[in-house]
C-alpha cells in the first residue's frame, strides 16, 4: 500500500530475494552507460572530453550532452543518437531479473501485470492550481496522494476544496510539518482540529478510542501521517526524475492571529472538506 | 518466539509495530529503541533476534546504524521500515548494507508478518 519500484514490489512480495535484486541491479549498472559512457563506446568523443565537460559542469548548471554539444565536441545529432543508443540498449530491472535466472519471462510478465494494477491507485488525477511553475506537476501531484492517503491511511471520506494562494497560515489546534529539499525545496502543512486529531490518531494506531492517550501520542499520528505522505510523495517525484529529500517532521501550534508566509515563499492552501463538516487543510509553501 | 526490537523515533509507529508483532503469536516485541544508537545499545542487552528500524530518525539514523550492526553482529536480521521505501536508491542501499528486506509504510499487519516470517 505505496508508490513502489518493481525490484522492491517483488522483494516485498517474496518473488525474488534480496541478494537477486541486487546481481541484477549490479547488471544494470554494467550495462546501461551513463551518456558520457555511450559518447565515448561510440567513438564520439574521447575521456579526456569528458573530463572537460564534468570539470565545466561545476560552474555550468547544464546537462552533459548539451554542454559537449557547446563545446563544439559534439553535434546535436550525435547528441540525440547517444540518448537514443541509451534508450535501445536499456536493460529494465525485470530483464536483467530474467537475465540472471531469478525470474521467467512468463513470471516477469505476470508480475508486471500485478505491478502496473498495485501502483494504478497512485496515478495522479490532476488538480488545478492558481499559479504556474516549473514543477507545478510535483505539486499537483501532492496533493493528490494527500487525498489518496487521507483515503487509504485515514479512512475519512471528504471533499477537496478549490486549491487557492493564501496570505497567512490560518490559525488551528495543530499544524504537522516536513521540510521538502533537494531538486525543490517546500514545506509541507497538514492543519488539523482537535477532532480531527482524534481522527487520525484513531486510524493510524488502530484503536477504537484515544481519549486515554497522552497529548504527545495524538501529536506523533498527524506527524507520523505527513511523514508517510511526503515519504510517498518522494518516491513519485524520484519515478518523474525529481529528487526530493524529506526531513524529520514538526509540529506547530499557530496563535489565533495565524502565522505569516514566510517572505521569498508562495503559500497553496487545499481545503479538505472532511464529511461530517470539519475541515482539514494541506498547505504548501513554496520557496520561489 | 522469536524476538525482535523495534527502532523508531515515532511512537505511534512503534506503537503499530509492537501490536502487529506481539499479536502474531509468533514473535515477541523486547523493547523499543528511539534511535540508532539506543538500538545497537539494545541489541547488546536484549539480543534480538530480528530489528525492525526505521530509516530516517534524528541522531543516529537507521542507515548508519545498520552498517554498525552488519558488522558488530551477524546473526540478527534487520528489515527495515520507512516511507522512503519507494525511493528505489534508498531501497537499493539498505540491501546494500544487509538490511534483509524493507517494509514501505504505509504497512499493513499481514505484509508485516509475511516479511518477519520469511527471514
Amino acid at each position: 500500500m505505496a508508490v513502489k519500484f518493481f525490484g522492491q514490489f517483488l522483494v516485498e512480495k517474496g518473488i525474488v530475494t534480496s541478494s537477486a535484486l541486487l546481481d541484477a541491479i549490479n547488471l544494470q549498472d554494467k550495462n546501461n552507460l551513463k551518456f558520457g559512457e555511450m559518447a565515448v563506446a561510440m567513438g564520439l568523443v574521447t575521456p579526456a572530453d569528458i573530463q572537460r565537460a564534468h570539470n565545466a559542469q561545476m560552474s555550468r548548471d547544464m546537462k552533459l550532452g548539451h554542454l559537449l554539444v557547446e563545446m563544439g565536441v559534439l553535434t546535436s545529432v550525435q547528441m540525440d543518437d547517444v540518448v537514443i543508443r541509451q534508450k535501445n540498449t536499456h536493460l529494465y530491472i525485470g530483464e536483467a531479473l530474467v537475465q540472471i535466472g531469478a525470474l521467467t519471462s512468463e513470471a516477469l510478465q505476470q508480475h508486471l501485470d500485478a505491478f502496473k494494477a498495485d501502483q494504478a491507485q497512485y496515478v495522479s488525477n490532476g488538480i488545478d492550481l492558481p499559479i504556474t511553475s516549473a514543477n507545478s506537476n510535483i505539486w499537483e501531484m501532492t496533493a493528490d496522494l494527500t487525498y489518496k492517503m487521507i483515503t487509504r491511511v485515514l479512512d475519512l471520506q471528504f471533499r477537496p476544496g478549490k486549491c487557492v494562494q493564501a496570505t497567512a497560515i490560518s490559525p488551528n489546534f495543530m499544524l504537522a510539518a516536513m521540510d521538502l529539499s533537494g531538486d525543490v525545496e517546500a514545506r509541507y502543512l497538514i492543519s488539523v482540529s482537535e477532532g480531527l486529531q482524534k481522527s487520525i490518531a484513531k486510524a493510524i494506531l488502530s484503536e477504537e478510542s484515544v481519549d486515554d492517550e497522552p497529548a504527545e501520542v495524538l501529536e506523533d499520528t498527524v506527524m507520523e501521517f505527513v511523514n508517510v505522505v511526503c515519504g510517498n510523495v518522494a518516491a513519485k517525484a524520484s519515478q518523474m526524475g525529481i529528487i526530493m529529500d524529506i526531513n524529520p517532521p514538526v509540529t506547530l501550534h499557530p496563535p489565533a492571529s495565524g502565522l505569516p508566509i514566510p517572505a521569498g515563499h508562495t503559500a497553496l492552501s487545499f481545503p479538505i472538506h472532511i464529511v461530517g463538516g470539519d475541515t482539514m487543510e494541506m498547505l504548501l509553501l513554496i520557496k520561489n | 518466539m522469536k524476538k525482535v526490537l523495534v527502532v523508531d523515533d515515532s511512537l505511534s509507529v512503534a506503537r503499530q509495530l509492537e501490536k502487529i508483532i506481539s499479536e502474531s503469536g509468533d514473535f515477541t516485541c523486547v523493547g523499543h529503541a528511539k534511535n540508532g544508537a539506543e538500538a545497537i545499545k539494545m541489541n547488546h542487552t536484549e539480543n534480538p533476534e530480528i530489528i525492525c528500524m526505521d530509516m530516517n530518525m534524528p541522531g543516529m539514523d537507521g542507515l548508519t546504524a545498520l552498517r554498525t550492526l552488519s558488522v558488530m553482529d551477524k546473526e540478527v536480521k534487520v528489515v527495515m521500515v520507512t516511507s522512503l521505501g519507494g525511493v528505489g536508491d534508498k531501497f537499493t542501499e539498505a540491501l546494500k548494507l544487509g538490511a534483509k528486506n524493507v517494509i514501505s509504510k504505509p504497512f499493513e499487519a499481514d505484509n508485516v508478518l509475511r516479511i518477519l516470517r520469511e527471514l
